[in-house]
């Protein structure tokens, strides 16, 4: 009897140890902050957790974006883009575009210091564009045959084979961005890309451990611009020491690391945690525009190469449910036709919207039995890596079981999807979460090589847009395109999504454009 | 003695073979193009193939496998296309978690299991008995990851008494290196402690029943020495093996474990290294992981003989 009360005491005993302990710990929190609410001291050090060890941080060499993300705090551009998506100069003064718009005349900001000391000239930014022009698959669809040459140490002169409206967005955009680095490194670099990074950003490469983190230092020779911070233009100013990029690719242990203040910034926060987010304290969630889910079909082989069954497919598609399956709460997506971001008024349009999202299951039957659909085999291609691709997936699966279609999920890991993919034998339909694009001609369902869609039309239109003399008539003509792509159905949009971040209560300044913005950053103690 | 050792060593030469093979044709056979992971998901075709070209990639399979076992049979385990560094390099530098892990993770499995096995036989059928032996049953049956986030909760998280994730090297000093390990370990540690301690309670048992622990009991021997000297000792042959084979267990990478508390080792290494389709990694690792446990367990036999002489005897 005696045995069995001692156990219930120390039970006890430990449950209130735990308790108090809690409390104290709540306790001291609290003081604390209210402590540094009143006297503010700042921390030297910030640190984020990111999903992933990047594979270099050569951004000319990759698209991937955590690349990208912690390269542009090194690297900068002649050109970047300002909060409403318009280029702005940042390394350039500015450029003088002849009449003919084949020659574009960069003046270069004097004074500016790499971050080995060496004051950047035009010879770096030439060899840095060139090999930008050479090494970039976008640049080299959309400059082809372009070349950059020093006309003095401080003028860049750009010649292009045909005018295009699109030049400086192009060298403005995230994806592949032209860095500007010494020339001496871009000659000593081998083949897979630079292994020295050298730029002028407001942070400096300090080290990276393989499959820890990557670490950043304050540039204390910066010379910011003069005007007002926007987007990733403006004046940017290190306001911590040291900054750390750890690679978490657990995204609970994301998760749990915002809560305990070890990560000043949690990257790519899943869908589902969202709310839970939301609700807890000394935790900010920040949602940002993110990019368009898209379905993709096989135009070239099996079933869907007939345009009937992709339209009696399209018809069927109950976009809402999809959506709300795939990113959980309403907070995070929206029912949009436009391939475009629609925030960005220049190329968002509605054309097509007739025939996104009808969920008319009477109406897909009827041209399914017109395209003679016969109980054949759909596949549709998935990656669990990206959980909200593969709960797309399913429910599509779902959907075109109720109208009667013999459908299929070939799940892979990332990698094997990507092979899968090129095969265009081993799929019909595949789904993708894809980043927005500054221009159309950027688009992937754009790119031949992406899923098979080679057509003339296409083509044509896109050359149409680029050769536009105004704005109003390029847009007019990605219109007309967006409007055959709802018709020919090489692709779908399905709807658009945005990305999660989470951060502590301790930052001041911090924003969100595309990317976390960490220069102007403080962390408050 | 050495002749034994030798023998085993040699022994270990079709092993590493055979193992080469599997790997190199499991790694090769599986689709995924490294190529394609290294250069993202918008590389156009030609850029892959040109990377293909620049990593052997396009050379006939056998050839491949001929020019790696040349490399492996110099010392060298080839070079990661993803780290841009030399595989010995990077399995070294992974190396130091694992192990500080395994160690700690094997001391709290001993300390926990070793008294429990110890406490469970000698009071064999007891209440005592009884729930030591459920507790280790539930110790088994609950994989590791749920102990490692329901401890990076509730001890990281909620109590924030230790970090929840990430890793100091041991130059940090000693407490900022072993912070970041204990949740970890003890998320391992529970595990093995369970398997050691219902092996330690059977071990116990047999040699509790012996004839030489009654005698020792009839001549006034302590009770604490007759358990701990007598009984102990003459039944931890088979609790080694089963620490042995833990440790091994633990060396060789603990991935889940590892990946949840963001700790950079074998196990991490190898997951990434799939994920990355790193070929010469995932061979590397594979290669040095089967190393360490057909070494682990020569030296637990070579234990054998310190604690039992009679295993010694018998060779000869």
């Amino acid at each position: 009897m005696k045995r069995k009360y001692l156990g219930l005491l120390i039970a006890l005993g430990m449950i209130l140890f735990a308790a108090v302990g809690c409390s104290n710990n709540d306790k001291e929190s609290k003081d604390s902050n209210e402590a540094t609410k009143s006297n503010k001291s700042y921390d030297d050090e910030m640190n984020i957790a990111v999903t992933a060890q990047p594979p270099t941080l050569d951004s000319v060499m990759t698209v991937s974006q955590v690349a990208l993300d912690i390269a542009g705090n090194i690297y900068e551009t002649l050109y970047t883009l300002n909060e409403k998506y318009e280029p702005t100069p940042m390394l350039a003064k500015s450029v003088d575009v002849s009449d003919d718009g084949k020659t574009y005349t960069f003046h270069l900001r004097e004074g500016v210091k790499f971050h080995n000391g060496k004051e950047m000239a035009s010879d770096d930014v030439v060899a840095s564009m060139n090999r930008w022009l050479e090494k970039s698959s976008r640049a080299k669809s959309l400059l082809g045959g372009a070349k950059f040459e020093t006309q003095d140490p401080y003028t860049t002169v750009l010649h292009l084979e045909k005018p295009s409206s699109d030049v400086l967005i192009a060298m403005a955009s995230q994806s592949n961005f032209p860095a500007i680095m010494p020339k001496e490194i871009i000659e000593s670099a081998p083949a897979e890309g630079v292994t020295e990074y050298i730029g002028t950003g407001p942070f400096k490469f300090k080290e990276w451990k393989q499959d820890q983190f990557i670490h950043l230092v304050k540039n204390d020779d910066y010379q910011a611009v003069g005007e007002k911070p926007s987007g990733f233009a403006g004046k940017k100013e290190a306001l911590v020491n040291d900054v750390y990029y750890h690679f978490v690719t657990d995204h609970s242990t994301r998760i749990a690391g915002i809560q305990t203040g070890e990560y000043d910034i949690a990257d790519n926060i899943p869908t589902e945690s969202y709310e839970q987010l939301s609700t807890m304290d000394h935790v900010k969630v920040h949602t940002f525009e993110g990019g368009t889910l898209t379905m993709f079909f096989n135009v070239n082989e099996g079933p869907l190469a007939d345009v009937k069954l992709r339209q009696a497919v399209n018809t069927a598609l109950n976009m809402d449910e999809i959506l709300l399956a795939s990113f959980v709460n309403e907070d995070l997506y929206e029912l949009n036709p436009s391939y475009m971001n629609p925030n960005q008024p220049q190329w968002a349009s509605d054309a097509g919207k007739k025939v996104y999202n009808q969920g008319d299951l009477e109406k897909a039957k009827k041209l399914l039995k017109e395209a003679g659909y016969n109980g054949e085999e759909i596949t549709l291609l998935t990656t669990q890596d990206y959980g909200e691709m593969y709960t797309a997936t399913i429910v599509v699966q779902e959907q075109l079981r109720q109208l009667g279609m013999n459908v299929k999920v070939a799940n892979y890991d990332f990698p094997t999807f990507l092979e899968k993919k090129n095969d265009r034998s081993s799929w019909d339909i595949f789904i993708t979460s894809n980043g927005y694009q500054l221009i159309p001609p950027q688009l992937l369902a754009l790119t031949p090589d992406w899923a098979g869609n080679d057509n003339p039309q296409i083509k044509a239109l896109i050359a149409e847009i680029r050769e536009a003399e105004t704005p109003e008539a390029a847009k007019a003509k990605w219109d007309e395109l967006q409007g055959f792509l709802y018709e020919y159905l090489s692709s779908t949009v399905i709807g658009q999504y945005k990305s999660i971040l989470a951060t502590t209560d301790k930052l001041e300044g911090f924003e969100v454009f595309e990317a976390p913005i960490i220069w102007n950053t403080k962390v408050v103690k | 003695m050495i002749g034994y050792i030798l023998k085993r060593v040699l022994s270990l030469i079709p092993v590493l073979f055979v193992v080469s093979v599997a790997i190199f044709l499991i790694v090769h056979i599986t689709p995924g193009e490294p190529a394609a992971v290294i250069l993202g998901l918008e590389a156009t075709e030609d850029q892959v193939q040109e990377l293909r070209e620049e990593m052997g990639l396009n050379l006939p399979i056998y050839e491949q496998y001929f020019n790696w076992v040349t490399d492996v049979i110099h010392g060298d385990l080839g070079n990661s296309y993803f780290m841009k560094e030399p595989v010995t390099e990077a399995i070294m530098k992974h190396l130091e978690p694992t192990l500080s892990l395994a160690i700690l993770g094997e001391i709290v499995a001993l300390i926990l299991a070793i008294p429990v096995g110890i406490i469970a036989a000698y009071r064999r059928g007891s209440a005592i008995d009884q729930s030591l032996m459920v507790i280790s049953l539930l110790g088994m049956a609950v994989p590791s990851f749920l102990l490692g986030l329901l401890l990076m909760l509730l001890v990281g998280v909620h109590l924030q008494w230790l970090p929840v994730a990430g890793y100091e090297p041991i130059q940090e000093g000693l407490w900022e290196h072993i912070k970041y390990l204990i949740l970890p370990a003890i998320s391992l540690g529970a595990i093995q402690a369970a398997l050691v301690a219902r092996m330690t309670r059977s071990s116990m048992l047999e040699v509790l029943n012996t004839n030489f622990i009654k005698t020792a009991r009839s001549k006034g021997v302590k009770e604490y020495k007759v358990v701990i000297k007598h009984a102990l000792r003459n039944a931890f042959l088979p609790i080694l093996t089963v620490i042995g084979q833990s440790f091994g267990t633990l060396v060789t990478g603990a991935v889940v474990v590892e990946t949840i508390f963001n700790l950079p080792g074998i196990g991490q290494l190898i997951i990434n290294s799939i994920e990355r389709r790193d070929f010469a990694v995932i061979q590397g690792v594979v290669l040095f992981v089967t190393l360490v446990y057909v070494l682990i367990n020569l030296i637990v036999d070579l234990l054998y003989g310190v604690i039992d002489p009679r295993v010694r005897l018998e060779r000869k």
